[in-house]
C-alpha cells in the first residue's frame, strides 16, 4: 500500500491516475500498437505469395508444380507463424500492464475512501450503509476496464490507423483516401454520441444505487413488511424500480450500439470500397489513385488486407469509449461521496498520533462542560451547559427522549463539537484526545450494534490485546451483564456465529452482550451509558445496574436514563428539559 | 455447468420468441462479414486474372453485394444488440423479482441482507453474460462453422482437414474452458468480495460502536483486506482471460498461415481456382473476429456459473417452499365470532440447533376484548410466541387458531388483515413518513396519517421538520431517536383495525411519562381487538386482564 502522502495530498482526485500511471498505460497502447503494425509483414507475405502464384497461374508459359511452390509455400507460412507468435506475445504483455495499473488505482481509490470514512464522526450523517458499500465495491469495479481499456487503446488509436494510411498511401492515395475519409468521421460521430452516452451512463449508475438501496433497506425490513401485509405491495415497488432500471440500461445501450453501429458502417463501407476500388483498378477500368505504375495485385490484395486493421482499433475504441463513459460517472459519484463524508486530510494529522492506550490515562479523569451549545438540523438540543465532574464522579442524566442526552453524550466522546463552549478532560479539549480516549471508555449505547462474527470475537472487540484474554474473563463480563445464560444456551456457545444486528439475539441480549462488551475494558477510566436498561426485563436489568454500579467504581461516570431503578445507582443528577437547559433538581434520590 | 444449462433452459421458456429471434438475427452480420472479405478477396483476384488475359467480368454483380453486405453487416449487428439485449434484461428483471418473492417467502431468510442483496444485484447482473456471451455467441460458431465445412468440404480435402483440424482446435478451446470453469476460484473472489461489502456496510451503520469498540480505522483496515484478497483473486481470472485470447489468437494466425499453404497448393494442384482460394483464405481471416465473441463468456464462465447455482437454487427453493405463505386469496371460513379470538393449544417449539424446546406444550387463549399479558424474564420464549401467534414461525407441535380456524389455513392477506404485530424491533425503511406510515395501510389519506401520528405522540416532531409528511426517515434520513422510532412504529399499528393485536414490548425504551401515555393512547384506540401483550413493565402489567407468568408454565 501507498503511504499516507500520496493518499491524502497527491492531489490525484480520487479514482484517478497519477502521471506515471497514465505513462505506463500509454506504454502499454504503444506495445499494443506494436503487435498491430506487425500484421503489415503478414499481409505483405501473404499477399506477395498469392502474388508470386497468381503470377504462375497467369502466365501461360510456366508449368505450375507443387514441388515448385512448395518452399515458397512453407517459408511465408513459417514466417506468418512466427510474425504470430511475437504479436500474441505482445498483447498479452500489453494487457497484463494496464491490468495491474488498474488495479492499483482502483485498491487507492478504495483507501481514499475508507481514509475519510474512518475520520468522519459517527454521529454526524452518513450515507446509507447499501449505497456506501455500492460505491465501495460495485462503482470502484467500474473503474477498472476504464484504465485496462480505454487508455491503452486510445493511444493504439492515434498510431494504427496513421501508419496503416500511410503504407497503404505508399502504394495508392486514392485507397489511402477511401480510409481517411471513411477513418475520421467517425471520431466526430464519437464525441456526438459519446457526450449523451456519459449523461445517460451517469444517470443508469444512479438508477443502480438507488435499487440496491430501495433492494437492501426492503430486505432489513422484511418482517416488517410481512407482518403488515405489505409484501405484495413491495413486490410491485420492486418490479418498478427494476423496470425503470431496465429502461434505463437499454437507453444506454442504446446509444452506446449506436456509437459502435456508426463505426462498423464506416469501416464495412470503407473494406467495401477498398476493394471495390482495388478490382477495378486491376481490371484496368480505373488509372487513377496511383502514383505512376498502375496497381499490381500483390499491392491491390496488400491494401485489401491492410484495410480491416485500419478499422480494428476504431473499433476496440468504441468499445472502450462506452466504458470510459461508466469510469467517468464512476469516478463523479466516488469523489461526490467522498465529498459528501468530507475531505480525510484535514482532520487526519491530529488523529494520528496514537499511543499505548495502557500507559497514559490510568487515573479517572474530571470532565467539564463550558458554556456547552449545540443544534442540529436547526433545533436547539443544547443551550449553554455548565457542567464539572470531578474524577470518579458519578451523573445521572436524565430528561424526555429527544432532549439531548445522546447528544451530551456524544460531545463526551468527541462525535460532536459544540457550537460554542468547550468540554475539556482534565483541561484537553476531547475533540484532541478523542481517538485515544475511545479505545479507553466503557461506552454502552442506546441501540448498540454487534458485529459480524462471533460472540467471543464481538466481546473482544474493544479489548486491545485480544490473545492475552482468558475464556474465564470473558465468563465473567457476561456474568457482570447478566448474559451468562444466554451465552450458555446459544448452540455453539461462546464461537456462536452473530449475523447483523446480532441476528438470533433480541433486543434485551444485545443490550446484555454490548454490556458486557463494555466490561471488557478493565483497564477504562470512564463509563459512559445511554439508557442501559431499556429493553431489559426487570430481573435482568436489576442484574445490569448491579453491573454498572461495580463498573462505575473509580471510573468517572456519566449513565443517560429515564428509569428510576438506574437513577438508584446513586450520584449527581441533571434534567434536560427538552428545550437545551440543563437544571439540576432539588432532589438527589 | 447444469445449473447452467438450467438457467439457460428458463430463459428460453420465458420469452421463446426473443430467444430464437436473436440468435437468428445475429446470423447476419456474422454471415456478412464473413462473405465481405471472402467476396472481396475473390474479386480482385478474378479482377486482376481478367486485367491480365482481358477476359471478360461482370463486375457490377460482385461490387454490388459486396456493398449490399456492408449494409447489412451494420444494420444486422445493431439490430442483434439491441434484440439480445432487451430480451435478456427483460428476463433478467423477471428473475430478480422471482428472488426478490423467493426471498421474502422464505420467512426472513437466515442470511446477512447485504449477501442477499448480491444476490440481487451482483448475480443478476453476472447472468447477463449467459444468453449474450455464451448461448448466442457458441450457437453462432456452430453454425458457421457447419456452414464453412460444407464449403470446405466442396473444395478440396486438404482445405476440408485443415479447416476441420482448426475450428477442432477452437472448439477444444471452449469445451476446456467449459469444463475447466472451477468454480472455487469464483468462490473465492466472491467471499472476498461480499466481505467487503458487508464490512463496508457495517462501517457505514454500526459507526458510534466501531468508533468505540475496535476503532473504525480497524474496521476500514479489514475493507483493505478483503480488497486485497479479492484483487489476488481477480488477478487470476483475468489471466484466465488473457490466455484465453491468446489461445484463441494463436489458432486464428496459425489457421491463416495453415490455410494460405493448403490453398495455394490446391492452386497448384489445380483443384481450386486462384481467386476461390483467396476468397478462402481471406474468410479464414474474418473467423477470429467470430470465435473472439464467444471469448468473454467462457473467461467469465467460473463466475457466471456460480451465480446460476445460487439463484437457480434460490428460486428452485422457492418452489418448494412456496406452502410456507399460503395462497394469499385463501379464505378461512366464515366464523361467527363468539369463541376466543387467540388460542394456543398444547404448542411446543424449539429453535433450529438447540437442545432443548424454548416452549414446551403451552396452552392459553384469548377472549374478544381481553388484554392477555405474557411475562418472563428475557429469553424465555416471550418473543417466541408473538411470533408463532403472527405465523413468522410454524410451531412443531400444538395448534394455534385465530378466530376458531386454524392459522395455517389462513391466507396471507386474511391473516395480515386479522392480526397487527408491533413488532419488538420496528424498522424504519428508507423512505418518507407518509411511506413508512402507509405500509400499513396503503389507502390512508393524509388526515389518517396524521391523526395515526397525533395517537402516537409524534405529530409535534414530524411537524417541525419542513417536509412534514415528506420527510425522509431511516438510514441517512431524519434521525428518529430510540423512542420516536418506536412511537412511529405505534403510529403504523394505529391505521390497522385487526382481530388482534400483538404488542412485542411495546413501551420498551420510552420513558416513564411517555410510555404510559403511549400506552394509554394505545387502549383508548383500541375496542374490542384481543390484545397479546408481551412485556415486562409494571405500566404493562397493570393494564392486562390477565398474566401468563412464561416461567411458571414452562417449569411445570
Amino acid at each position: 500500500m501507498r503511504g499516507l502522502k500520496t493518499n491524502t495530498i497527491s492531489g490525484v482526485e480520487i479514482g484517478g491516475a497519477d502521471s506515471s500511471e497514465k505513462r505506463t498505460l500509454g506504454r502499454a497502447g504503444v506495445v499494443l500498437a506494436l503487435s498491430d503494425f506487425l500484421w503489415i509483414p503478414q499481409a505483405g507475405l501473404i499477399a506477395w505469395t498469392l502474388g508470386s502464384i497468381l503470377s504462375a497461374v497467369a502466365d501461360p508459359e510456366t508449368n505450375l508444380e507443387v514441388s515448385g511452390v512448395m518452399p515458397l509455400l512453407l517459408t511465408s507460412a513459417a514466417g506468418v507463424i512466427a510474425i504470430a507468435l511475437l504479436r500474441v506475445v505482445l498483447q498479452t504483455v500489453a494487457q497484463n500492464t494496464s491490468r495491474r495499473v488498474a488495479q492499483a488505482i482502483q485498491q487507492r481509490a478504495r483507501t481514499d475512501l475508507l481514509k475519510a470514512t474512518v475520520v468522519r464522526s459517527p454521529a454526524d450523517s452518513f450515507p446509507a450503509s447499501g449505497a456506501f458499500a455500492a460505491h465501495v465495491t460495485d462503482q470502484v469495479n467500474l473503474l477498472g476496464p476504464y484504465y485496462t481499456n480505454y487508455l491503452p487503446q486510445f493511444m493504439r488509436l492515434k498510431l494504427v490507423p496513421l501508419a496503416i494510411v500511410l503504407v497503404t498511401a505508399w502504394f495508392s492515395w486514392m485507397a489511402a483516401l477511401i480510409l481517411l475519409v471513411s477513418g475520421p468521421l467517425i471520431p466526430v460521430f464519437m464525441a456526438l454520441i459519446g457526450s449523451r452516452a456519459k449523461t445517460a451512463s451517469a444517470e443508469q449508475q444512479e438508477e443502480l444505487t438507488r435499487l440496491s438501496g430501495m433492494l437492501l433497506d426492503r430486505i432489513k425490513g422484511l418482517e416488517t413488511l410481512r407482518v403488515f401485509g405489505a409484501l405484495e405491495r413491495t413486490k410491485s415497488d420492486i418490479r418498478e424500480a427494476g423496470e425503470r432500471f431496465r429502461l434505463g440500461t437499454m437507453k444506454v445501450l442504446k446509444v452506446a450500439f449506436l456509437s459502435s453501429t456508426v463505426l462498423e458502417l464506416f469501416s464495412a463501407l470503407g473494406i467495401a470500397f477498398s476493394a471495390v476500388f482495388v478490382g477495378f483498378s486491376l481490371l484496368g477500368d480505373i488509372q487513377v489513385g496511383v502514383w505512376n505504375t498502375p496497381l499490381g495485385y500483390v499491392e491491390g490484395l496488400f491494401i485489401l488486407l491492410l484495410a480491416p486493421e485500419f478499422f480494428a482499433p476504431l473499433r476496440a475504441f468504441s468499445a472502450a469509449y462506452h466504458e470510459r463513459a461508466a469510469g467517468l460517472a464512476a469516478r463523479q459519484k466516488l469523489s461526490d461521496l467522498l465529498q459528501s463524508i468530507g475531505p480525510a486530510a484535514a482532520v487526519s494529522e491530529r488523529v494520528l498520533p496514537k499511543r499505548e492506550s495502557t500507559g497514559s490515562t490510568i487515573r479517572a479523569p474530571r470532565i467539564s462542560f463550558d458554556g456547552v451549545s449545540i443544534s442540529l438540523d436547526g433545533r436547539q438540543i443544547l443551550s449553554k451547559v455548565d457542567l464539572e465532574l470531578a474524577p470518579g464522579e458519578t451523573l445521572l442524566i436524565t430528561g424526555p427522549s429527544g432532549s439531548g442526552k445522546t447528544t451530551l453524550l456524544d460531545c463526551v466522546l468527541g462525535f460532536r463539537t459544540p457550537d460554542s463552549g468547550s468540554v475539556r478532560m482534565d483541561d484537553k479539549h476531547t475533540q484532541e484526545v478523542a481517538h485515544e480516549f475511545r479505545q479507553n471508555v466503557m461506552w454502552l449505547g442506546q441501540a448498540p450494534q454487534l458485529f459480524h462474527g462471533t460472540l467471543k470475537s464481538n466481546l473482544l472487540k474493544g479489548v486491545s490485546d485480544p490473545q492475552t484474554v482468558s475464556e474465564s474473563e470473558i465468563w465473567r463480563a457476561l456474568r457482570l451483564a447478566g448474559a451468562e445464560a444466554l451465552a450458555q444456551r446459544l448452540p455453539r456457545g461462546l464461537d456462536t456465529p452473530l449475523g447483523e444486528n446480532g441476528f438470533g439475539l433480541s433486543v434485551g441480549e444485545i443490550r446484555r452482550v454490548a454490556l458486557a462488551r463494555a466490561a471488557m475494558r478493565k483497564q477504562a477510566t470512564i463509563l459512559l451509558a445511554d439508557e442501559p436498561t431499556a429493553g431489559l426485563d426487570e430481573e435482568t436489568a436489576v442484574d445490569v445496574i448491579d453491573g454498572l454500579r461495580l463498573l462505575k467504581n473509580s471510573r468517572t461516570t456519566i449513565i443517560a436514563t429515564h428509569d428510576p431503578a438506574v437513577l438508584k445507582i446513586g450520584g449527581r443528577r441533571i434534567d434536560l428539559d427538552g428545550s437545551g437547559i440543563a437544571r439540576e433538581p432539588e432532589v438527589v434520590p | 455447468m447444469k445449473p447452467v444449462w438450467q438457467f439457460i433452459k428458463t430463459q428460453k421458456s420465458y420469452d421463446l420468441h426473443s430467444f430464437v429471434l436473436g440468435i437468428f438475427v445475429a446470423l447476419l452480420p456474422a454471415a456478412a462479414g464473413i462473405l465481405l472479405l471472402g467476396v472481396s478477396g475473390w474479386f480482385i483476384t478474378s479482377a486482376a486474372l481478367a486485367g491480365l488475359s482481358g477476359v471478360f467480368l461482370n463486375i457490377f454483380a460482385p461490387s454490388a453485394i459486396i456493398r449490399a453486405l456492408a449494409i447489412i453487416r451494420t444494420a444486422g449487428r445493431y439490430g442483434e444488440r439491441m434484440l439480445t439485449h432487451d430480451a435478456t434484461f427483460r428476463f433478467l428483471g423477471n428473475l430478480r423479482n422471482r428472488l426478490f418473492s423467493a426471498v421474502a417467502e422464505n420467512a426472513v431468510g437466515r442470511q446477512r441482507s447485504g449477501l442477499i442483496l448480491n444476490r440481487l444485484t451482483a448475480d443478476i447482473e453476472a447472468l447477463d453474460t449467459v444468453y449474450l456471451r455464451l448461448v448466442v455467441p457458441i450457437v453462432l460458431c456452430i453454425v458457421v462453422a457447419t456452414f464453412l465445412l460444407l464449403v470446405w468440404a466442396g473444395s478440396s480435402g486438404l482445405v476440408l482437414l485443415a479447416g476441420l483440424g482448426f475450428l477442432a482446435g477452437w472448439a477444444l478451446l471452449a469445451w476446456k474452458s467449459l469444463s475447466n470453469s472451477d468454480r472455487k476460484t469464483a468462490r473465492r473472489a466472491d467471499a472476498a468480495s461480499d466481505a467487503m461489502r458487508l464490512r463496508a456496510a457495517d462501517l457505514a451503520a454500526g459507526r458510534r460502536d466501531l468508533a468505540i469498540y475496535g476503532g473504525l480505522d480497524k474496521a476500514a483496515e479489514g475493507i483493505t483486506r478483503a480488497s486485497e484478497q479479492l484483487r489476488s483473486v481477480e488477478d487470476g481470472l483475468e489471466r484466465r482471460s488473457i490466455r484465453l485470447s491468446a489461445y484463441s489468437n494463436l489458432i486464428g494466425q496459425a489457421f491463416l498461415a495453415t490455410m494460405l499453404f493448403v490453398c495455394a497448393w490446391g492452386v497448384a494442384e489445380g483443384t481450386i481456382s486462384l481467386p476461390y482460394a483467396v476468397g478462402l483464405l481471406l474468410v479464414v481471416m474474418a473467423l477470429p473476429e467470430i470465435v473472439s465473441m464467444m471469448l468473454p463468456g467462457l473467461a467469465n464462465l467460473p463466475r457466471t456459473a456460480l451465480a446460476a447455482t445460487r439463484t437457480m437454487s434460490a428460486t428452485g427453493a422457492a418452489k418448494k417452499g412456496k406452502q410456507q405463505i399460503a395462497d394469499p386469496e385463501k379464505r378461512p371460513e366464515e366464523n361467527p365470532g363468539t369463541g376466543p379470538v387467540l388460542t394456543f393449544k398444547n404448542v411446543t417449539f424449539t429453535y433450529p440447533g438447540a437442545s432443548r424446546p424454548v416452549l414446551d406444550n403451552l396452552s392459553f387463549s384469548i377472549e374478544r376484548g381481553e388484554t392477555l399479558a405474557i411475562a418472563g424474564r428475557s429469553g424465555c420464549g416471550k418473543s417466541t410466541i408473538a411470533a408463532l401467534a403472527a405465523r413468522l414461525r410454524d410451531s412443531d407441535s400444538g395448534s394455534i387458531r385465530i378466530n376458531g380456524t386454524d392459522i395455517s389455513d389462513y391466507g396471507e392477506i386474511d391473516l395480515r388483515r386479522a392480526v397487527s404485530v408491533l413488532s419488538q424491533r420496528p424498522y424504519l425503511f428508507n423512505d418518507t413518513v407518509a411511506a413508512n406510515l402507509r405500509i400499513a395501510d396503503p389507502d390512508a389519506i393524509d388526515t389518517q396519517l396524521w391523526q395515526a401520528l397525533e395517537r402516537a405522540e409524534l405529530a409535534d416532531r414530524i411537524a417541525e421538520s419542513a417536509d412534514g409528511l415528506k420527510t425522509v426517515l431511516g438510514e441517512g434520513g431524519l434521525g428518529l431517536s430510540g423512542g420516536e422510532q418506536r412511537r412511529l412504529a405505534l403510529a403504523r399499528a394505529f391505521l390497522t383495525r385487526p382481530a388482534l393485536f400483538i404488542l412485542d414490548e411495546m413501551t420498551e425504551g420510552l420513558d416513564e411519562k411517555t410510555g404510559s401515555d403511549v400506552l394509554s393512547s394505545f387502549m383508548e384506540f383500541r375496542t374490542d381487538e384481543a390484545v397479546l401483550m408481551i412485556a415486562h413493565k409494571k405500566r404493562e402489567l397493570e393494564v392486562a386482564d390477565r398474566i401468563v407468568n412464561l416461567t411458571d408454565t414452562t417449569a411445570n
